[in-house]
């Protein structure tokens, strides 16, 4: 240990540990000191006292709970018949992934609203013929929305655990005089559990955390990012007991989450049986018709949003009143001719994020890998925190530590590349350990032998092995980077909204035709670097989700 | 150049792996270091070319001293068990890119990547990439690279391992006629004592981190010093023996069933021993034979295996050898039989124990 000081890679480890510690772990414990430290009572005093608090507290937890039920009644079915059986229109099964990733949560709320909204087409049809549907805020808004996008995840994680398991167990099974509907029940369901509960447990964390969907579709029903948010923008940066102290409510309940799931993992490592998996049956008939139907259905459903911000992009408006039926390009025009700062801004801070977070993830995973020291280890603990934090979370801890102070980044484009960053940190870690734990030690040594130095290798060797992969990352960190909401709404200033905090203030306005233009375009800024790596590259960008 | 190691000491934290290991490996020499999983093969080598820090002693290159040296300044040359090409570039990328680094350009490389290729027998594949050759071919473009730069010394670990029997035999013939030709001092890890002992001018048998025997294949395999080199290199009957010096280079052993006069390869004399006798040394027949000394034994198996049958013999009281028959009707015993078998006092050894 003590020969790895001399080498450039410990210094290396040393500054990314500082940088680290700086952006992650100081805000963090800025949070979570925040609520007992400020003036007058306690932050926990306060949240104790005020029942809208507590409720949200309750209604969160109710709320991650139903969508985390209902998310997995509809993916667990889904992965089993995608992933054991054919049927007509399969191949659109196959678009979901793509279809959660390239439509932001704030645009996903928007046409929700835009066609079951008070104002919405489908409300209005329906009035006209008789039929008054429940108000979409609150509850039915809330778990409908939220279980039709976050319901993939759940089919994401299950659908490759059952490919990956192995048929010859169940045949044994049978074999041994279970009925082929029972032994696959008995012998299949204990294998895939642990990948049916760690994607639920997911689910309830992104539902605890969610924003753009809590904010537009709860009205007046508190829920824990929204009053947190809310309380953020009351307290401001100066006084920030209160938000922190939700947040750090928050925080506590994704850390019990993921303790839950680290035990779930553990054990799952004994189940995980790897083999030959079974090959597709199709489905004919009536059956393969029926799971058809259904599966059309619910992907008609997650494309619903797609569809209509294209309509919503070209509809005339007047103020908030949609003028379905009469078309213009005015909305666009504002998009790219007399507002594009948010455009702008979004290709900008995206792309000097996303280059920022593939070149620190590319060097931090290989030094975790390949280069490992005593310091090593806490750096990939720390690059995995932000998993933890929820946007706003993250936009609490970054506006309270950098407000003033010796480095007042507040309302500078630093600080939303910055949030950019932290956000992607965890999966491009992920990403940058997997595909380096897939290069030989050897490939490097090669290279050393051959009289090439350390530090040469990485670039000459390594880094062109890595580059499909960091071509892939790039992407994904792009399309999520661009999308991010939570965290760049809270510490953004005037002159610097990105095109989602420009969609959620225009849906906040209830101009929706404007807001659809900006998510066009927005999704259209996703969805291209996407298309061209598939196209040019021939890279699936999906694989390595 | 030669290797000289001296007193090296190597640990991966607490424990030693090797600990005072000397070593004297002649220019030229192809050196095989040759033992089970886990003794220290891959260490001892790693070691060699600087990947792993020598915790004591020194390590010399024709008299230089490159304990402290580098591995990308030692000039060496390294073929994996798992080829380590670089996947992203050709095969003539790969064979070029040690003469890059040395800064070399131009038409040279191209005509220097062109000879190694065609040395190793692929001179029509430079454009390929390496997933798309065989794993022979990978292996013979890796030894191309690691030739090409022209290294002071070439360390191979297990490069035939990953490869299917016949081309095993293949490549061995490549890689010794490669070494011999550019008069290279090499040293070669495995666990295969028929790649040691057909492939090596010197073998050294590892064991837990120490060179148990040092000396040239016919030695190592003829007059093995341990039970364990015995062991390890070729079969072997070990049967406990008192011992009694016969003279003339010679000793009676008495190993309970009967007595028999064997050659002398202790170190120390003592009065306890190995009585150490090679399946393919023995004989088998219906009678005593002339020229041998014959002991009465039942057969009590036989496994027919093609160019030869291996045989499970009783000596009486619990004491079994096997005996391997070669030529025509070498199956010719049936279990149960009553045969004599033969022993040559030159082929039977004792050893210390
Ligand atoms: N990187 C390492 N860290 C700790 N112990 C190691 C490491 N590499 C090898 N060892 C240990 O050192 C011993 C020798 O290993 P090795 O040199 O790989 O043996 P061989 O190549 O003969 O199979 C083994 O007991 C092995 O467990
Ligand atoms: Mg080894």
């Amino acid at each position: 240990m003590t020969a790895s000081i001399r080498t450039p890679w410990f210094w290396l480890t040393v500054a990314a540990l500082a940088l680290l510690s700086l952006f992650v772990l100081y805000p963090l414990a800025n949070i979570l000191t925040a609520s007992v430290t400020g003036d007058g009572p306690s932050g926990w005093a306060r949240l104790f006292d005020n029942p809208k608090y507590m409720q949200a507290i309750g209604n969160t937890l109710l709320l991650a709970t139903a969508v985390t039920v209902i998310a997995t009644l509809i993916g667990v079915p889904m992965a089993y018949v995608t992933a054991r059986h054919t049927f007509p229109g399969k191949g659109l099964i196959a678009l979901l992934p793509l279809i959660t990733l390239v439509i932001p949560e704030v645009i996903a709320a928007q046409t929700w609203l835009m066609m079951l909204g008070n104002n919405g087409l489908i409300t209005r049809s329906l009035r006209e013929v008789g039929i008054r549907l429940p108000s979409f805020y609150g509850w039915f808004g809330l778990i409908t929305s939220m279980s039709f996008i976050y319901y993939t995840y759940v089919y994401i994680g299950v659908v490759s655990a059952i490919a990956r398991f192995d048929a010859q167990l169940e045949e044994a099974a049978q074999s041994l005089g279970t009925a082929p509907g029972k032994s696959r029940l008995k012998v299949m369901l204990p294998v895939i559990m642990p990948a049916i509960l760690a994607s639920a447990l997911l689910v309830f964390t992104m539902t605890v955390g969610n924003f753009a969907i809590s904010m537009i579709l709860s009205h007046r029903l508190p829920l824990l990012s929204v009053v947190t948010y809310q309380a953020a923008v009351a307290e401001g940066a100066s006084d920030i007991t209160m938000q922190s102290t939700l947040a750090s409510v928050s925080v506590l309940i994704v850390m019990a989450v993921l303790f839950v799931n680290r035990r779930i993992i553990r054990r799952g490592k004994y189940e995980i049986v790897q083999g030959r998996g079974a090959k597709p049956q199709p489905l004919r008939g009536m059956r393969g018709a029926l799971v058809a139907a259904l599966a059309g259905l619910v992907v008609l459903i997650s494309l619903l949003p797609l569809i209509s911000i294209i309509i919503g992009a070209f509809t005339a408006s007047r103020g908030p009143v949609m003028q379905w039926g009469s078309w213009t390009l005015a909305n666009l025009e504002r998009v790219f001719v007399s507002a594009p700062q948010p455009l702008v801004n979004s290709l900008t801070y995206a792309g000097i994020a996303t280059l920022i977070s593939i070149i620190f993830s590319a060097m931090v995973s290989y030094l975790v890998v390949k280069k490992p020291n005593i310091l090593t280890p806490f750096v990939d603990y720390v690059s995995a925190i932000p998993l933890a934090l929820s946007g706003t979370v993250l936009g609490v801890g970054l506006l309270a530590t950098f407000h003033g102070g010796w480095l007042p980044l507040s309302g500078t484009a630093t600080i939303i590349v910055l949030a950019y960053v932290i956000r992607r940190m965890p999966f491009g870690m992920r990403n940058g350990q997997a595909t380096l734990h897939n290069i030989p030690n050897s490939l490097e040594e090669a290279s050393i032998s051959l009289g090439v130095a350390p530090v040469a290798t990485f670039f000459r060797v390594v880094l062109p092995v890595m580059l499909p992969a960091i071509i892939s990352a790039a992407i994904l960190t792009w399309t999520t980077t661009v999308a991010e909401l939570s965290a760049s709404i809270l510490v953004y200033s005037g002159g610097r909204e990105t095109l989602p905090i420009q969609v959620f203030r225009l849906i906040d306005s209830g101009l929706m035709a404007y807001a659809s233009a900006y998510g066009l375009v927005l999704v259209t800024v996703i969805l291209l670097p996407i298309i061209i790596a598939a196209r040019v590259f021939r890279i699936d960008v999906f694989a390595l989700r | 150049m030669g290797i000289r190691i001296d007193d090296l000491t190597v640990s991966y934290g607490k424990e030693n792996v090797i600990s005072g290991l000397s070593l004297d490996i002649p220019e030229g020499c192809f050196f095989t270091l040759l033992g089970p999983s886990g003794c220290g093969k891959t260490t001892l080598l790693r070691t060699i070319a600087g990947f792993v820090p020598a915790a004591g002693g020194s390590l010399r290159f024709g008299g230089i001293d490159v304990t402290r040296l580098p591995p990308h300044k030692r000039a060496i040359g390294m073929v994996f068990q798992d080829y380590a090409l670089f996947p992203d570039k050709t095969v003539n990328r790969n064979v070029a890119y040690g003469l890059h680094a040395r800064g070399e350009r131009g038409p040279d490389v191209a005509r220097k990547v062109a000879e190694a290729l065609e040395r190793v027998g692929l001179g029509h594949l430079g454009d390929r990439h390496p997933a798309a050759l065989s794993g022979g071919q990978r292996q013979r473009v890796a030894l191309a690279r690691a030739l090409v730069i022209k290294p002071a010394v070439l360390l191979m670990d297990e490069p035939l391992s990953n490869l299917d029997a016949k081309l095993r035999v293949q490549i061995r013939e490549t890689i010794t006629e490669l070494q011999r030709e550019a008069n290279i001092t090499t040293v070669f890890v495995t666990h295969d004592q028929e790649e040691a002992l057909s492939m090596s001018d010197l073998i050294g048998v590892m064991n837990k981190g120490a060179i148990e025997q040092l000396g040239r294949p016919q030695e190592i395999y003829a007059t093995p010093r341990s039970g364990y080199v015995a062991d390890f290199v070729g079969a072997a009957n070990r049967l406990a023996a008192r011992l009694r010096p016969a003279g003339g280079g010679l000793v009676e052993a008495d190993f309970g069933q009967g007595r028999i006069l064997a050659t002398d390869a202790r170190e120390i004399p003592a009065a306890e021993g190995l009585l150490i006798l090679r399946p393919e040394s023995l004989h088998l027949s219906t009678a005593p034979e002339q020229g041998f000394q014959n002991l009465p034994a039942t057969v009590r198996s036989r496994q027919y295996l093609g160019s030869k049958t291996s045989y499970r013999l009783d000596l009486g009281n619990g004491i079994e050898v096997m005996a391997d028959l070669h030529g025509p009707g070498h199956d010719g015993f049936a279990p149960g039989a009553a045969v004599s078998l033969g022993i040559d006092a030159s082929e039977a050894r004792v050893i210390a124990a």
